[in-house]
């Protein structure tokens, strides 16, 4: 597969690239860091913070 | 599995080893943030140096057109201002590599930002709206969308660029092509061609509209669900709205909720469609769209609940509005690093078959919007 320069490092690492085990660890921080900010700010709120 | 990919599985501690080392991440991060910072005005930053500033300015010198901002016809927003900068930064100067390892959070940050997006859809601001204009609001949607895959396929359009166009156009707003990139799996070069075809369709589609809209003699009231329903962005409906009159206009704002509160159904139907077709044609290499995933996504899901939520009413105004302030961050900073990995050939190379389904399927749609318009009003299915 052709590498594309732009996205591609020296070592071969593309930060377009997404797949396989790397993938499911970035949707896992993106879904724990997403559930932690909209329930607290919900949170925040029923309990009259702001 | 690449080279990369192994490495990764040999380092892997846990979960978290996908954000890497601060020292590693840290310059794509600043990257990010300063193109994020200077490209919009960001809730907590008092930067007035910045592209959305630059256009506010500029359309003040252009003038109104049918009382909408230029930049806002061209779909200036917290989107597409820092996916620009990021593509001129990265055509004039080049991408450093030291970058690289920080800009690969734009996967986490995509599923983030969507998660995030559910409080915004809160179905009931629409209730207001009456049951005919809704039905015709999610017929729209589903009517659009299935029929702009069904022309992508018989054109033989990639299945990716024709799931985000039918996504884009069903939905009235072109954020939808960046929220289906992960989803599908397209190419960035295919995002930002799809959703420059809807544009230029939009642009041509707001100037066609009030025409037909004459020409029909349709009440100014529903002339402005039409516009919502059948042009390309918001400003470009309004801009249609307002060229047939005043009250068109007026009402194109009221029946606007409707449009954006089922929105998230478009991108999930053309998700859930494409998902079905690569897991039902697996061997078939023509199946690109969501290729690489094989099930259900996790994320996905929870935005799905979070959205039911919202429909419930548990996300009151202040939190709502909170949670979406954070979703302007977190796309921006993705849409940074998205404009950074493209160049100029990589959206070209996607050629103008895009913008042939947009037109035609933007074209049948309007014909069918304003037929079934005409013909509720006539029933009085709407009334005037």
């Amino acid at each position: 597969m052709e590498l594309n320069p732009r996205t591609t490092d020296p070592q071969g690492f593309d930060y377009m690239a997404n797949s396989g085990r790397e993938e499911q660890d970035r949707d896992t921080c993106g879904l724990i860091l997403a559930l932690i900010l909209v329930l607290s700010l919900t949170a925040l709120q029923y309990l009259g913070l702001y | 599995m690449s080279a990369n990919a192994a490495v990764y599985e040999q380092n892997r501690r846990s979960f978290l080893s996908s954000l890497y080392s601060f020292r590693e991440a840290l310059p794509g991060l600043l990257a990010m943030l300063f193109i994020a910072v200077f490209a919009n005005n960001l809730p907590g930053v008092p930067n007035p140096l910045t592209l959305e500033n630059l256009f506010y300015w500029l359309d003040g010198v252009i003038g109104p057109l049918n009382h909408q901002p230029f930049s806002k016809i061209m779909n200036s927003n917290f989107v597409w201002n820092p996916l620009l900068l990021g593509l001129l930064i990265a055509n004039i100067f080049g991408v450093p590599d030291a970058w690289k390892r920080g800009l690969s959070y734009i996967h986490m940050l995509m599923p983030l930002g969507i998660i995030m997006l559910a409080p915004h859809f809160m179905i009931f601001h629409a209730f207001k709206l009456g049951a005919a204009p809704i039905v015709l609001c999610l017929a729209s949607l589903f009517i659009t969308a299935s029929l702009t895959l069904l022309l992508a396929r018989w054109l033989k359009l990639d299945d990716r660029q024709g799931s985000i166009i039918a996504g884009g156009l069903s939905t009235g707003d072109p954020h939808v092509c960046a929220i289906l990139m992960p989803l599908i799996k397209a190419k960035g070069g295919q995002v930002v061609n799809s959703l420059a075809g809807i544009i230029v369709f939009g642009l041509l589609a707001m100037n066609l509209l009030p025409l037909l809209g004459s020409w029909l003699e349709l009440p100014e009231k529903y002339f402005g669900l039409a516009a919502v329903l059948g042009v390309g962005n918001g400003h470009q409906a309004l801009y249609a709205a307002f060229d047939l009159g005043y009250e068109a206009g007026r009402y194109a704002q009221w029946f606007d909720v409707g449009r954006h509160v089922v929105m998230p159904a478009g991108f999930l139907y053309v998700f859930i469609v494409m998902f079905i077709r690569q897991r039902r044609y697996q061997s078939d290499p023509t199946v690109l769209a969501t290729r690489g995933i094989n099930q259900f996504p996790l994320w996905l899901g929870v935005f799905i609940f979070l959205w039911v939520l919202a429909a419930l009413h548990l996300f009151k105004e202040p939190a709502h509005h909170a949670v979406f302030n954070l979703v302007k961050w977190d796309f921006s900073l993705a849409a940074g690093a998205l404009g950074l990995s493209l160049s100029w050939r990589d959206i070209g190379a996607w050629g103008f078959k895009g913008f042939l389904v947009t037109c035609i399927a933007g074209l049948i749609r309007i014909v069918l919007l304003l037929a079934a318009i005409a013909v509720c009003v006539k029933t009085g299915l709407l009334a005037v």
